[in-house]
């Protein structure tokens, strides 16, 4: 499914959609905002909770990967580093 | 006139995640006449403390592992619980943000349940009748009877 296609969905359509096939990626607090990242078919969603995995205020969907800056320290690169 | 007090289910839940063990902990709120959830914020403290438990101990009801953790990981955690005396069949289910196929193979292969980690408070509600489920029918009787 595109980017495009899920931004259309209804938010539970949405929500069940990243639940089965989304790929979390990692989580930052903002403010009293728990905010959890996920992947699907190259692009990103955020969600921002009110109450951490159970009240949702807003869905971001985006493809820019500049938006990940706040997540990049919890991401382990040693797997990908090349060692001889 | 005496009156016995009935030991509560013990619900084991180890996670490094501090807002996904407080979620827990709430969704069983509800249950805590019945259910008592035990906390550790790794799966070696977990595992530990099953360890440590005699023969005479009641045994836990369930033990929820997170799979992601520092040190010990909620897989080898699992792996090493089927390696104990006594806990062959102790359910245990793998909760993760992680739907991939190969996860829950693996579950399925230490005879171990396997539940994705809720986006909202509906699935979280879901989630936790899914716990209930695999603890032994007797069990999750009395845990439901409470709410009823």
């Amino acid at each position: 499914m595109n980017l495009f296609d899920f931004q259309l969905l209804p938010y539970h359509e949405k929500i069940d959609t990243l639940y089965e096939q989304g790929v979390y990626l990692g989580k930052r607090k903002m403010d009293d905002l728990t905010v959890l990242l996920y992947q699907l078919d190259g692009y990103y969603i955020e969600i921002f909770y009110k109450k951490h995995r159970c009240y949702v205020t807003k869905v971001n969907v985006f493809s820019s990967t500049s938006l990940l800056d706040p997540y990049l320290d919890q991401i382990a690169v040693e797997p990908f580093v090349y060692t001889k | 006139m005496t009156q016995s007090i009935t030991p509560k289910n013990i619900v084991v839940y180890a996670d490094d995640d501090p807002d996904d063990l407080e979620l827990v902990q709430d969704a069983f709120a509800q249950y805590s006449n019945n259910v008592e959830v035990v906390s550790f914020i790794d799966g070696i403290s977990a595992l530990s403390w099953l360890q440590s438990l005699s023969p005479f101990d009641p045994k836990p009801c369930l033990v929820i592992l997170d799979v992601n953790m520092p040190v010990l990981n909620g897989k080898e955690v699992l792996i090493r619980i089927r390696q104990l005396e006594n806990f062959e069949s102790l359910p245990v289910v793998l909760f993760t943000t992680s739907s991939q196929p190969q996860d829950k193979s693996f579950a399925a292969q230490y005879g171990a349940g396997f539940v994705t980690k809720p986006l909202d408070i509906k699935q979280m509600e879901i989630i936790t009748d899914q716990f209930i489920n695999h603890c032994a029918e007797e069990i999750r009787n009395k845990i439901r009877r409470q709410v009823q």
